[in-house]
């Protein structure tokens, strides 16, 4: 299918229900409303068809591109249908599910989760492997038909609506580092497992801490292989570098949009009208970037090392644009209880968390260091 | 391609020989990335951007035709219709020395309009400047406004042009200060170590290639029929990454990057006067923010 015919007959069918779509609320709601409205939207774009592009037809999809999936989540950002940031955890999780699941858990399990019925999440951070994944503790030992999962996760968002969690355990020694680890495909309605939301400066509680007490793991729900945990994790990153970040390019860009749009006509200062222009500077330096990669993943190249790139990009774009919008809206961030106002409050606030999550952008510079840049190692 | 050409004069007849004109008609986005991003890497001093400005003017490009380009940060056309004069001031490459016939935009009650002059009229103010090779010098001229031959033209088109072309010749020089003080990193040894292995070094050399291919990447989404304001993104986001790569790079290449035994200091001459043409990488993020505030929308400028 052409992208461009599949994005215009796309806006035509949101623009005629634009009225059913749009949220039912205005500004920064509480996350269970967000929630409810990422449901029904995705629900509805399923069942229109346009949902399902982009995914095989063998988990209930109509085949095509990976990139009209990222069309798909650019259109429902920039129209602020559904938050970005719950709209792609389809985009970091599916694809690796459907490439490593075992055959019978794919063909059931991973349509409910594509059309909104259900949310993942993605148990890989821990109190003590933050930025050094490999030193991961939560252990998973061998009991009769399966596992047993002992430890904690963290940062683990959406936890508490998830049905299911692709969580990295320790199966082997901590010496063994990324080697002994296995991931597997967890219920999360198991005995056992308790997720605490963790309250952040934004106000938005999608983080959790995620408990697992004697938590029986079935053998089928093994992902690739033992002790092969970590080659996923790292299939799972350019994932999420690519459609996932087009969609919050895309929100990115919106967002510069909305400023100029609420920018009061008076007199702005030059530095603030300048920073305004290097921060859509830095959102577009992301977003051709950003594009040049969709389209190597739709050519068929394995993504790699080289979405670092696309990583400090798009983290020091978001903190350049949110840190322009509080000059260009005095008093917006700090003081306003506007509806409108308080989201650029909240967005302010997260923006400050884009260098860390996800691979702070210093650990993104050293791989770019290491691997693209051939530094050798670090002494 | 042109790589120790010796004479950049010569390098420019040579390439016009060779249908060069040809090939930037029939595909000029390939045919600037190629031939700029070479004569930044290379440090050729062969002045190009003539023939591109030239073209856009709607002129036909030759050897011995050169350009006046703006004022250093700006991108305003260089002459003004002022009463029954002209007033110029701008800049002029390394062609000028060659050139018999020179093209200058001209501003005359808001319209734009080239006029075609002789080399005779203008006075050159510099000397030399930071980069006594690369050829760009100060340029004025004031006659009588009769007698000059004017035709209309697209400054914004010419503009735009001019900026993609620099900003590849920019990514060019980036990337090789950047390779030379990679080079160095991994050669120069101190505490008994690389220097290349201190994450201090490290972070600073990721810094610029983050930069350099950010920059890459807005300046191979142009096309000719994009927004004008690509163009300037693509020479704002390139005379950045030349600021970043030359700080640093001169910062890890230390001592001997700032001695002329190390050829690092022609690169930095070069990307410093680079940076001023046509809009700078100061003056063009305020232009960039003003034309978003006057538009009242951020355009997505490319699509999937």
């Amino acid at each position: 299918m052409d992208v461009g015919e599949f994005r215009s007959s796309l806006s035509n069918w949101l623009d005629a229900h634009a009225a059913e779509l749009r949220p039912p609320f205005v500004g920064a709601a509480p996350l269970d409303q967000q929630i409810d409205q990422y449901r029904r939207v995705k629900r509805a774009l399923w069942e229109a068809d346009f949902g399902r592009y982009g995914w095989p037809e063998r988990v209930g999809g109509l085949g095509g591109p990976s990139i009209l999936r990222a069309v798909v989540g650019e259109e429902i950002a920039v129209r602020e249908l559904a938050d970005p940031s719950t709209w792609t955890m389809i985009e970091v999780l599916a694809p690796t599910i459907i490439q490593f699941g075992p055959d019978d858990l794919v063909g059931t399990m991973v349509l409910p989760f594509l059309r909104g019925d259900e949310l993942w999440c993605q148990g890989f951070s821990e109190p003590g492997a933050g930025s050094d994944l490999a030193s991961l503790n939560c252990r998973a030992t061998s009991a009769d038909g399966g596992w047993l999962v002992n430890g904690q996760k963290v940062w683990t968002s959406y936890a508490q609506y998830a049905s299911q969690c692709v969580l990295l355990a320790r199966t082997g020694s901590v010496e063994s580092r990324h080697r002994g680890i296995t991931a597997l495909f967890v219920d999360m309605a198991t005995p056992g497992i308790t997720a605490r939301p963790i309250e952040t400066q934004h106000g938005r509680a999608e983080f959790c801490e995620v408990f697992f007490d004697d938590v029986f793991v079935p053998e089928d729900r093994l992902l690739g292989k033992l002790d092969g945990g970590w080659q996923i994790a790292m299939d799972i990153l350019p994932y999420e570098r690519s459609t996932t970040f087009w969609h919050r390019g895309a929100q990115l860009l919106h967002l510069v949009d909305q400023l100029v749009r609420q920018v009061s006509d008076g007199d702005q200062s030059s530095s603030a009208v300048k920073s305004l222009g290097e921060a859509y500077l830095a959102v577009m330096a992301f977003r051709t970037r950003s594009r040049d990669t969709q389209y190597r993943l739709a050519a068929g190249d394995q993504l790699g090392v080289e979405t670092s790139i696309d990583k400090i990009l798009i983290a020091s774009a978001e903190q350049l644009l949110l840190d322009s919008a509080r000059d260009l809206l005095p008093g917006s961030v700090e003081f306003d209880d506007d509806p409108t106002a308080a989201i650029w409050r909240t967005d302010f606030l997260y923006s400050k968390a884009a260098t860390i999550y996800g691979g702070t952008s210093e650990v993104q510079r050293n791989i770019v260091a290491g691997r693209l840049l051939g530094l050798g190692s670090e002494g | 391609m042109m790589a120790s050409s010796a004479d950049p004069a010569a390098a420019v007849t040579a390439l016009h020989e060779l249908g060069w004109v040809d090939v930037l008609n029939e595909s000029p986005a390939q045919a600037m990335a190629m031939a700029f991003t070479s004569l930044g890497r290379t440090g050729s001093a062969a002045s190009l951007i003539d023939d591109i400005v030239t073209l856009a003017l709607g002129a036909h490009p030759s050897p011995t035709t050169c350009v006046v380009l703006p004022p250093p940060h700006s991108s305003r056309p260089p002459g003004m219709v002022i009463g029954d004069s002209v007033m110029i001031q701008g800049l002029v490459s390394g062609r000028f020395a060659q050139a018999t016939r020179v093209l200058v935009a001209v501003v005359d009650d808001d319209r734009v309009q080239v006029a075609d002059m002789d080399v005779s009229e203008f006075t050159v103010i510099d000397s030399t400047g930071v980069d006594p090779s690369g050829g760009f010098r100060r340029v004025s001229a004031r006659l009588p406004v009769d007698g000059i031959e004017r035709t209309t033209a697209d400054w914004d088109v010419a503009i735009a042009n001019a900026r993609i072309a620099l900003a590849h010749q920019l990514i060019g020089a980036s990337r090789w200060m950047l390779e030379a003080a990679r080079q160095h990193a991994i050669d120069r040894v101190q505490f008994g170590r690389p220097i290349a292995s201190f994450q201090a070094v490290r972070h600073r050399l990721a810094e610029c290639l983050v930069d350099i291919e950010g920059a890459q990447a807005v300046a191979d989404a142009w096309t000719p029929d994009a927004d004008r304001l690509l163009a300037t993104l693509a020479k704002a986001s390139a005379g950045k990454a030349a600021r970043t790569t030359a700080k640093h790079a001169q910062q890890v290449l230390a001592g001997i990057g700032f001695t002329t035994d190390h050829p690092f200091h022609l690169w930095l001459r070069r990307s410093l006067v680079l940076d001023v043409l046509v809009g700078s990488a100061t003056s063009l993020p305020a232009e960039i923010g003003a034309e978003l505030l006057r538009r009242r929308t951020a355009p997505r400028l490319v699509d999937l």
